[in-house]
Parts: structure tokens; sequence; C-alpha cells
């Protein structure tokens, strides 16, 4: 009995990385298969306390950015014109460093001006985000928001700028969210022609374009055409969302392939506004 | 053990930092060189533990699926692992090619959980390019990484890597 016990401690000790690995492989299969569109399980406290670690990190670094960038540019422009006079270059570089950051804060305001008055025209009721981070690598296409339960954000609300539909919260924090882009393979969007009003899905294909689905090869839809939101999900109706600049027989005969090129560059915009409307039956 | 409490937060921060800093431009994976690092030169049930954990951050920072990340990083460990007995990765050309070679399987790992969930989605090209650049920057890295590992325990890992 005891060779036996002996046996297999030794097989445990011989095999514990193997093991230990497979165990924690299929769990993590296990995770990522049963949570096909939510992304999100369990671990909030987790995720809170990476968050709590992380945010302020990116908030400091995204403000910093502009500054850095610009002042970096200056003290290369700057080198080979005063080498000479540190004290002068010194003296520019504090000015122009200044200067950056008071030119960073007016196109900060203009910008929150106009997301303001985005918000103001709207018919529903939004909260205004800014983005702390970006994350695009492979197929995810993500940004973080530094808006979050406290301040009324929830799971599934839209999330648009003001030249048009941005994507959706897909997970919440204390302080910050998680926006996933229209871009993103997990994202569908009830759209319609703005010309023909023909219906369909509009799901990122996490290469950084949009594709309509469900568009019939008899449905009258163009190269150049407008797409906007349907109003039969999480969007109110007629937010743009992008424009049609690709169409192909598809791989069935039932549907075309059409690609949509989203109107919203996201690398150009710093604030978003999260729709805290649920109901858009009275738009 | 302490490995496993510097490289966690030295990954956080690296991807904290490369959101909020340089989200567009393309650079080298550096989670799976400490993972293919941890594989070749201190596995041990902790590395395991460190690639499932990286993988997890690495999902909840990015919004993927949870999951996807850690399953090809703790796969990749036990193939580094099986494989570094059979195959010499001791030449940087071996690493780099060893580090490159991990990155499409990573790229291709989660592109078949991708497929399995049911998302149409294209392999992208840029996967390629990722694998190059980690190919290229893996043995200075992996020199970094065994330089703050003798740092941070003198003694312990005393050529170690011999």
């Amino acid at each position: 009995m005891r060779n036996i016990e002996r046996g297999i401690i030794s097989f445990l000790k011989k095999h514990q990385i193997a093991l230990a690995s497979i165990i924690l492989a299929l769990f993590s299969l296990q995770l990522a298969l049963t949570d096909k569109r939510e992304g999100v399980r369990g671990g909030i406290l987790v995720k809170n306390i990476l968050t709590a670690a992380v945010s302020p990190l990116q908030r400091l670094v995204i403000g910093m950015r502009g500054a850095v960038a610009g002042m970096w540019n200056d003290y290369i422009f700057l080198i080979g014109v005063e080498k000479e006079n540190k004290s002068l270059k010194n003296t520019v570089l504090s000015l122009q460093a200044e200067n950056n950051r008071l030119k960073e804060s007016v196109r900060l305001n203009e910008s929150l001006g106009k997301i303001l008055k985005y918000s103001e025209d709207t018919r529903f009721n939004t909260v205004t985000a800014g983005i702390i981070g970006f994350n695009i690598d492979g197929w995810a296409r993500t940004i973080t928001l530094n808006r979050g339960l406290s301040e009324g954000v929830r799971k599934d609300m839209g999330v648009l700028s003001p030249s048009g539909v941005v994507g959706r919260i897909f997970d919440v924090r204390d302080h910050t969210s998680i926006a996933i882009l229209d871009t993103d393979p997990r994202s569908d969007i009830d759209v319609m022609s703005e010309r023909s009003r023909v219906k369909g899905v509009a799901e990122g294909n996490g290469n950084g374009a949009i594709v309509l689905k469900y568009i019939r090869q008899t449905d009258d839809v163009r190269v150049g055409d407008r797409i906007l939101t349907s109003g039969l999900s999480i969007f109110p109706k007629g937010l743009i969302v992008g424009d049609v600049i690709k169409i192909e027989q598809g791989k069935d005969s039932l549907f075309r392939y059409v690609e949509v090129r989203p109107k919203v560059n996201i690398q150009s915009v710093e604030q978003v506004l999260i729709i805290t409307d649920r109901d858009f039956s009275r738009n | 053990m302490k490995e496993f409490l510097i490289f966690l937060p030295l990954t956080i921060l690296y991807l904290a930092l490369k959101s909020a800093l340089f989200p567009n431009i393309p650079a080298p994976d550096i989670p799976l060189i400490i993972i293919f690092y941890m594989a070749l030169l201190r596995a041990s049930v902790e590395g395991v533990l460190l690639a499932f954990i990286i993988g997890y951050v690495e999902d909840t920072l990015n919004g993927w699926i949870i999951g996807s990340t850690s399953f090809s990083l703790v796969f990749i460990f036990l193939a580094v692992h099986l494989l570094a007995k059979r195959v010499h990765f001791s030449t940087p050309t071996m690493k780099g090619g060893g580090a490159a070679l991990f990155t499409l399987f990573k790229g291709l790992t989660l592109y078949i959980i991708i497929r399995l969930v049911n998302y149409d989605v294209p392999f992208p090209g840029s996967i390629i390019f990722q694998a190059i650049l980690t190919g290229v920057f893996a043995p200075p890295v992996m020199l970094l990484l065994s330089r703050i590992s003798a740092w941070a325990s003198p003694g312990a890992f005393k050529g170690s890597e011999n």
C-alpha cells in the first residue's frame, strides 16, 4: 500500500509542472468557451484591484502625453538653434512647456465644449467620459473610460462621440469602465441604410472595419450608403455608424458581404458620451 | 517566488503604459517573453501560475475574452518546458526564434478560441510582424530578466542559467 502511495507521490512530484499546466489550461479554456459574449465573470475584486492600480497611472500618462510630445518636438527643434545659450534655452524650454500646457488646456476645453454642446443637443441623457486607455491588440478593440459604477455607468450602455457611434459599455468597475468599439468582433449594433432603410446588424471584423450581417442578395445597399442606428437596440435611431465601402457576393447564396468604414476615428477622440437612457421608444 | 512577485507587477506596468502611451505602435509581446523565460530557465509550478495570472491580467486590462490569453500562455509554458528538454535554447538566435515561433503559436491559439466561440474574424497579418519583433527583442529582454532575477536574489541563482 505504501509503495502505491509513494508511487503516486513520486509521479505527482515528477510531473507537477505538466499537471498544473493541464489543470490551469483546462480551467482557462472553460472560462473562455463558456463566456461567449460577456467576457466578465466573477473576479470583480481582482478586477477592481487591478483597475485601482492601473487607472491612475493611465490617467497620468494620457494627461502628460500631449504636453511631453510637444516639449520633445520643441526640444529637438531648439538643439540646433540655441546650442551655446543654455540658460536662454532652458528659459525658452520652460516657457514652451508652459505654452504647450496652456495650448493643451485650450484644446481640451474646445474638445469638452464641443462634446458638451453635442450632449445638450441630444434628446437623451448622457454622461461625459474621458478615454484613459486604448487596447487594440490582436482582435480586441476596446477603450478604457474614466467613468464607472459610481458615476451611473452600467453594462451595455451605448457610447458615442459627436461624429457617431463609438461602441458599448462591456465591463464596469467602481470608477472606470471598458467599452468595446464598434470594430470589435463582439460588437453587434442594429443598423439601417439611410437611403434604402434596409436593416442589418453591424459587427466588427477585428481588423478595424465593420461588417454588415444579414444583408440579402436582393437588398438595396450600395457602396457609399450611410449606415445609421435603427433604434432597435441600445442606441437611439439615426446615429451615424459609418459608410459602406465594399460589397461582395458573400460566402453563401443568401447574404452579401458588406463592409463599412466606421465614421469615428477613435484615435482622434479624447472624450465620449455614455448614453444613460435605456428606452428610446419616444424617439 | 521572487520572480513571480517581480515579473507580475512589471507586466501590469507594461500593459498599462502600452495602452496609454503607444496603443497603435506594434510592440514586442513582453508578457510572452517573460513566460518563455520562466519556462526555459525557471520552470516551476509558480511559473505555471504566473502564466495563468499574466494571461488573466492581459485579458482583463484589454477587455478581451477572459481565459483566452491565460489558456494560451499556460499552454506555451508547458510546450516550452517540454521542448527545452530536447532543444537547447542557449544562443540568442534560438531564443529569438523560439520566442517568435511561440508568438505565432499564441496568435494561433487565440484565433482558434475566437473561432470556437463563433466570432467570424480573419487571422491578422500584424501577428507575423509582432512575432518578428518579439523574436528580435527576446534575447536582450531575457538577459535583462535574468539580471533582475539575479539582483533580486543574489547568490540563489548564481550560475543557474547553465
